[in-house]
């Protein structure tokens, strides 16, 4: 059933959010609560010579001090890369090499300082190309004895590998009229949500109980069950309200961690990161990038053939390897219709945090690094860079990169929408320019699962696994099974992200709540639906098929004065066969890619399931004498299929935009040569505040999907992630004279770039 | 070393008794048990600790908690209206300023410091006022016309 109206949104969480009485992690306290501290190793690539942590021990106050010595010797990750604590070798600067739990963090520092730590320096892997280097040494000696997922080739450094190759590329560049190539090489940046993780853990018996500020409880806790050998079930994973993620509070991180030190000190024990440990522990970066585009045009204008390569900085772990180099050839081929494509991607261990995804994981860096290319095309050949992507840019029926012919889609309406918001073409002074991009990302179909009860007064409860974040997916839950049961979204309450209570779901990962728990949460209202009509359908002596619900009752087609409360009927169940649905919800099939061959690191992804598409219009103002640029406006349209929630989904799509801008101008990590961090704090590192940020305006291109989401959606969350970095770039090269190929375009870099020739 | 001392917060006054160097967020969150102002930095980055003393903003992990002897702290949880929501509180809600809520306690106690001191504050007066608190969620458009909503309905 298709919600009439898009409701005026009042999120369930919310008032607990504004007056200071929802609790996240590090408000918990527990009777007897411990602190933890970890010792980081601060070098990064070093071997351990002694590790000593008996002294440790014996500090007053301190209950426990485990290293990798003291919990099962278990390898974690996609790659197998992974150990709890370092395995004697140092991969990077934010390694654990041990955790203290104490009665004060004065206590837990006197324990840490104790510790024995001594090493020898091994020299740095700093750079992804040297990296490469063939006498380079391996960040993972022995890693040909790991397990991974079959499709990870290993080669030298290279933690993973993809290729992508779809008709003769080598032929359609020889016979192309014109030739570009472009080289542009982006830094790596964090996630950076303003609440610093915080991990409580507390045995009781054989079983543990762990709240976490996880984006994917049920990934923290398969990890702890893998790590810890424990059983899935006495493992419980609670996160209290959870203070923003994108991405950094995804995978296993800490539980394991903790729950080791509880169950060793026999207490509750609790971590909160600092914002330094934010900034250099969590396997969750976003990678640099260096991506290399060749395309070549027809001489009228459409893109023949395109040749691309990427390289990204894996870090020391794999988190995610083994899916980045996928999505980044993605990426860099683009959503253009070109029938000669070839791209490889390799994800690159080296003494770097590692690589984990963040909002969008690959895309904004390698779209960047396209669509400034796509700029530099359309130039070369005299093109209006926006009629050069209304001609190559694929739309319904057309045929992609990969060979995927797609159904209806909304990109040509979103650039036509976001350039016609904009002033773009308008006279416009000459230190001001307005850039475009397209941007696209696909959409990850998942199990997932909810439970619904309507209680003897006619009130529900929605019991879900899937997780909120912040950006109200699943706050919008309610929505969908009022609309089938003919109920208020008041009328439920939600009881969710604990492990032990609610069925199986990925997390607030990939943008999948609404699209994978949607559905499941309308499958398990269509059960009670059933139930109710049946109900209904005795008392009002009518058939099943008859009945309707709405507003709160249940009546014959036509009659709706004669009708049953829902309450009366959710009374009379209560006695019999109560109210209870459950629902899964088969995930949509991912489409074909017939004519593409990936020899390797092939995810299965060639074919995009709902793909989701984007244009982004940026007008900028470029200070010449200082290379200051600032962003005036914003206009974007999306292609998100129908939008379910109006409000949550602008959300989405202004705190995207305003972390693209962030990512455009200002946000890096910038390492030293010894592969540390140099800017692991707020004023350092510069995220976007209310005084940079500018009006942004938004135009949903509501394409019908169907056999997606529920009422046709698609997800929304990582999309406006994607073309922001993109469009200002395409704005300043206008005003430069020739884009800036280093990401972020700090000032310093826009400055130099107008100092070369040819600006 | 504890000491004992009195901290007014909210209108209630509280005995404390800690070490002279806490801070007054860590003060707030564990000794008087108000969880509501959050801690995102612990060095005056990010403004979720914002709290008011004596009306004025502060950033409380970087203000040591003895130093608010004698003055009026207020916290979130002291704006309520009675039982009801203050009107930011709503139009935060409303206007769908909150998503994840940790930049919301903070940007309250901003906005408020704000429109005490400058009712009818024009934009560019409540982008530079809120400055100091970091959302990494909303891009702050929401966020910002709950502000100007509250005070065009004052
Ligand atoms: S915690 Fe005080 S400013 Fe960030
Ligand atoms: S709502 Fe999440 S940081 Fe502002």
């Amino acid at each position: 059933m298709v919600i009439a109206e898009s409701p005026r949104f009042m999120r369930a969480d919310g008032p607990d959010k504004v007056t200071g009485s929802g609790r996240y992690t590090a408000d918990l306290t527990l009777t007897g609560m411990l602190t933890a501290k970890f010792l980081y190793a601060g070098v990064s690539h070093a071997r351990i010579t002694k590790l000593d942590v008996t002294a440790a021990r014996h500090v007053p106050g301190v209950f426990a001090v485990l290293t990798q010595a003291d919990v099962p010797d278990i390898r974690y990750g996609s790659v197998a890369d992974r150990t709890l604590f370092s395995d004697g070798v140092i991969r990077f600067e934010g390694e654990v090499v041990a955790a203290v739990a104490a009665i004060d963090t004065k206590s837990a520092q006197a324990a840490l300082d104790a510790i024995v730590f001594e090493y020898e320096e091994l020299p740095v892997i700093n750079d992804v190309e040297a990296a490469l280097e063939p006498d380079t040494p391996l960040v993972h000696e022995n890693w040909a004895t790991y397990d991974a997922d079959d499709d990870v080739s290993r080669q030298a450094n290279v933690a993973s590998f993809t290729s992508i190759t779809r008709g003769d590329v080598d032929a359609a560049l020889a016979g192309a009229d014109r030739v570009i190539s472009s080289r542009y090489v982006a830094d790596a940046s964090h996630a950076v949500p303003i609440e610093p993780r915080g991990v409580v853990a507390q045995w009781e018996g054989d079983r543990v109980t762990i709240w976490s500020s996880t984006q994917v409880p049920f990934q923290a806790r398969d990890g702890v069950c893998e790590v810890l050998e424990l059983p899935t079930n006495r493992v419980r994973i609670i996160v209290p309200h959870l203070g923003g993620g994108f991405g950094g509070k995804c995978g296993f991180h800490y539980e394991a961690h903790i729950a080791a030190l509880a169950r060793a000190s026999r207490r509750p024990v609790r971590l909160v990161f600092s914002r330094e440990e934010e900034f250099l522990a969590p396997d969750r970066r976003r990678e640099g990038m260096i991506i290399e585009v060749t395309s070549g045009l027809n001489a009228d204008g459409t893109i023949a053939g395109r040749r691309s390569r990427v390289l990204l900085d894996n870090g020391a772990y794999s988190s995610d390897a083994a899916f980045f180099p996928h999505m980044a050839a993605m990426h860099a081929l683009g959503p253009y219709k070109i029938d000669h494509v070839h791209a490889e991607a390799s994800s690159v261990y080296t003494n770097h945090q590692p690589s984990g995804s963040v909002r969008a994981p690959t895309a904004p860096q390698a779209c960047w690094a396209l669509e400034s290319h796509t700029d530099e095309l359309a130039k070369a050949i005299g093109m209006d860079p926006v009629a050069f992507r209304q001609l190559n840019a694929v739309d319904t029926g057309a045929t992609g990169v990969t060979g995927q012919v797609y159904d209806e889609i909304g990109l040509q309406e979103c650039i036509r929408e976001a350039v016609a918001a904009s002033a773009y073409g308008d006279e416009l002074a000459d230190d001001e320019a307005v850039g475009v991009a397209i941007g696209w990302w696909p959409t990850f179909p998942g199990a997932s699962g909810a439970y619904i009860k309507v209680d003897s007064d006619g009130k529900g409860v929605i019991i879900t696994g899937a997780q909120e974040c912040g950006t109200g997916a699943v706050m919008t839950l309610p929505y969908l099974a009022a609309a089938e049961l003919g109920m208020a979204p008041e009328d439920f309450e939600l009881v969710y992200q604990d492990t032990s209570v609610g069925p199986y779901d990925v997390g607030a990962t990939g943008s999948q709540t609404l699209l994978n728990n949607g559905r499941a949460t309308v499958e398990a209202a269509r059960q009670i639906a059933v139930q109710l009509k049946q109900l209904a359908a005795e008392k009002l002596e009518a058939s099943p098929d008859d009945i309707v619900l709405n507003g709160g009752k249940a009546f014959v087609a036509g009659s709706p004065d004669s009708g049953v409360t829902i309450a009366e009927l959710a009374a009379i169940a209560a006695d019999g066969e109560m109210l209870l649905g459950r629902g899964s919800g088969a995930p949509p099939e991912t489409p074909e890619a017939p004519n593409t061959v990936s020899c390797v690191g092939d995810q299965g992804m060639n074919g995009w399931a709902g793909p989701q598409f984007s244009c982004h219009a940026v007008r900028i103002r470029l200070d010449r004498d200082t290379g200051v640029v600032r962003v005036l406006e914003v206009n974007t349209a999306h292609d998100s299929g129908v939008i379910i929630n109006q409000i949550g989904a602008s959300g989405q799509v202004e705190g995207g935009v305003l972390m693209g801008i962030g990512q455009a101008l200002t946000e890096r990590t910038v390492y030293g040569a010894d592969a540390k961090q140099m800017n692991a704090g707020l004023l350092e590192y510069k995220l976007q505040t209310m005084a940079d940020a500018p009006p942004i305006s938004i135009h949903f291109a509501e394409v019908y999907t169907p056999d997606m989401g529920p009422n046709g959606s698609k997800p929304i969350a990582e999309a406006p992630n994607v073309a922001t970095a993109a469009a200002i770039s395409n704005a300043i090269a206008k005003l430069v004279g020739k884009p800036v190929r280093l990401l972020p375009m700090t000032a310093e870099r826009v400055w130099e770039t107008l100092q070369e020739d040819g600006a | 070393m504890n000491e004992a001392y009195e901290l007014d917060v909210n209108g209630v006054r509280y005995p404390i008794n800690a070490a002279m160097d806490r801070n007054l967020s860590s003060v707030l969150r564990t000794e008087v048990g108000l969880t509501g102002t959050k801690e995102g930095c612990d060095d005056c980055e990010c403004g979720a600790c914002m709290v008011l003393i004596d009306g004025q903003p502060v950033n409380s992990c970087s203000y040591l908690a003895a130093q608010a002897q004698g003055r009026e702290v207020t916290t979130v949880e002291g704006i309520l209206d009675g039982d009801n929501l203050h009107p930011l509180q709503r139009n935060l809600l409303e206007e769908g300023g909150v998503q994840c809520g940790f930049c919301t306690p903070g940007m309250i106690m901003s906005a408020q410091a704000l429109l005490t001191r400058n009712p009818s504050p024009t934009e560019e007066e409540i982008r530079i006022g809120l400055s100091g608190n970091l959302c990494r969620c909303t891009g702050y458009q929401r966020i910002l016309a709950a502000v100007e909503r509250t005070a065009a309905e004052s």
